[in-house]
């Protein structure tokens, strides 16, 4: 059975706590995250971005609203079915600090049963692949965040997901490396048509990497606009010289200045 | 010597005097203390000679050495130090496997918590040489009185860390793991756990400090055979040579349990990592 896609319907949640009225994080969202392609979500910070993923990860239960992965059978139709799998790369790294690199890339390997010569080849070749060769027996502590940020995404990579949830991963990189991880992650979604999920503060990369964008609303966050993105794949950096691009980054810009003068106003 | 055990050697004493260099990196300040040591001792000697201060009063370093070594030597005082060892350990052994265990399950059950606080927090207060009599009545003056009170005092300050150790791991890191598809277990062997270990230890240091507190104040009240014994009859002779002996001999073992402690706390950091 081939996994099609996510549907979030009308998912919204509120963070309860005992002194404080309750936060609404999210209002009634709804969208489609297709397979096989990457889905861009920008907006305001505190707009309920890193909720939402956690909801669709299964790993917060939403107050209200359904997420339903569905499937092909191959007629055309979907139906519902079980979770794909699926790997976080999260906003604040979450590296375990008594591990070394490659004890925590090779963390998910480990609690599935995987034998540890596979393990360690496989944690070793995701380590070439985030350009952290060499660093696989320090720990985290001794690492700087953008080299933190690469074991996160190393450690998420190499589970070879069929979902991979991105959480702004590439945040706490310099431009270079930023700009240089951005094309292996467009390198690797354009070989192996995985279905990304990709949170990010920057308009350019949320254009660059995604098939399509999602913009949402200051909190409580809503959908403000899908917009599909057209650029032709494979691309390298200098799509964003284009034209196209351009026009793109304005309208997206113009949609998220509203929501962001909305949040500091409120 | 094969080849292998040759090659085996060697890679062990690279490795070892590899451990050495870095720990020369991390520390150059190591003879500080023992040099200071050295010099308010040498201070001390001349000080009592030059004061001609009487010796029931404040005897000398030297003579308290040598007292010591007489006493190890006529007064079998080898057999009350393994006496008092015994009870600390014993005492400390027994409350690190309760307070671990029960704190562990504590903090990772808010029920189990719930049940169990209220006993804690009746309990904890009580100064633990208040117990005294109620101990004797109980299990007499033997070594299972001085256990008894010895893991009284030490179960709270392991208990009480374990259970913030607990608590205090990183939601993000649990969050991580369940990401990653570790079961309810895999997260507490392998990431609450570890993520304690620090604060356990922490309560583990209080509690054997507390531990030699206990045991040695216990015996001076109540044993016969014992550090604390002998010093308590020490001071009712008179033999100031003696008393001084026996605590030097208290502040040697201090030391070695600390670093010793040091030593195990390096081994189960490596520990953390399985
Ligand atoms: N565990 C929590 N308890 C209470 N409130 C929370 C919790 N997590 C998030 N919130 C609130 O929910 C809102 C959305 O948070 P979220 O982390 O999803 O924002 P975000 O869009 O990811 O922001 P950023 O771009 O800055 O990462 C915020 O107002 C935040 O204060
Ligand atoms: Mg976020």
């Amino acid at each position: 059975m081939q996994f099609e896609a996510i549907s979030i319907e009308g998912l919204s949640h509120r963070f309860l706590s005992k002194n404080r009225s309750p936060t609404v994080a999210l209002n009634d969202v709804s969208a489609q995250f297709p397979a096989g392609k990457v889905t861009s979500i920008v907006g305001p910070s505190g707009c309920g971005k890193s909720t939402l993923l956690l909801i669709m990860r299964g790993l917060v239960e939403a107050t209200d609203g359904k997420v339903r992965f569905l499937y092909g059978n191959g007629s055309g139709k979907l139906t519902a079915g079980a979770a794909p799998r699926m790997a976080t790369v999260w906003q604040s790294f979450n590296l375990l600090p008594w591990r070394t690199v490659i004890d925590n890339v090779a963390f998910g390997l480990e609690l599935q049963g995987v034998p540890v010569a596979e393990r360690r080849e496989r944690a070793i070749s995701a380590i070439k692949a985030v350009d952290l060769a060499g660093f696989e027996q320090h720990y985290p502590g001794q690492l700087s965040g953008g080299m933190k940020q690469r074991v996160g995404l190393a450690r998420g990579i190499v589970m070879s997901p069929d979902i991979l949830f991105l959480d702004e991963p590439f945040g706490a990189l310099d431009a270079q490396t930023r700009l240089y991880l951005q094309e292996q992650l467009a390198e690797l979604v354009e070989r192996s048509a995985k279905t990304v999920i990709l949170i990010t503060h920057s308009i350019e990369e949320a254009i660059f990497l995604g098939d399509r964008v999602v913009v949402m609303t200051a909190r409580p966050g809503k959908i403000a606009a899908t917009l599909d993105i057209d650029l032709p794949r494979p691309r390298s950096f200098e799509v964003q010289k284009e034209k196209a691009f351009g026009d793109l980054f304005s309208e997206i810009y113009g949609l998220l200045r509203d929501e962001v003068r909305k949040s500091m106003l409120s | 010597m094969t080849q292998v055990e040759q090659s085996a050697r060697a890679e062990a004493e690279t490795s070892k005097s590899m451990q050495k260099a870095e720990v020369r990196l991390r520390d150059d300040t190591w003879w500080y203390g023992p040099v200071a040591m050295a010099l308010f001792l040498v201070f001390w000697e001349v000080g009592v000679r030059v004061g001609n201060v009487p010796e029931v009063f404040l005897p000398r370093p030297s003579l308290v050495v040598v007292t010591l070594y007489e006493l190890f030597a006529y007064k079998q005082l080898a057999y009350d130090l393994v006496v008092t060892l015994y009870r600390i350990f014993g005492g400390f052994v027994l409350a690190a496997i309760i307070g671990i265990g029960l704190g562990l399950l504590m903090g990772m059950s808010r029920r189990i918590y719930a049940i169990c606080d209220i006993f804690i927090a009746a309990i904890y207060p009580v100064p633990k040489i208040a117990l005294l009599p109620l101990l004797v009545i109980w299990l007499g003056t033997g070594n299972a009185f001085q256990i008894a009170l010895s893991a009284l005092g030490c179960i709270f300050p392991i208990l009480i860390n374990t259970i913030i150790g607990v608590r205090q791991c990183d939601e993000g890191l649990i969050l991580a793991a369940r990401d990653l598809g570790a079961t309810q277990l895999q997260i507490q062997r392998k990431v609450v756990l570890p993520a304690a270990v620090p604060a356990i230890f922490g309560g583990l240091r209080l509690a054997l400090g507390i531990s030699i507190i206990l045991v040695v104040a216990a015996e001076m009240q109540t044993a016969r055979y014992g550090l604390g014994a002998k010093l308590q009859l020490a001071g009712q002779v008179l033999e100031t040579g003696q008393v001084f002996a026996i605590l030097l001999l208290l502040a040697v073992m201090g030391i070695a349990l600390t670093k010793a402690q040091d030593r195990i706390g390096n081994i189960v950091d490596r520990w953390r990592a399985r």
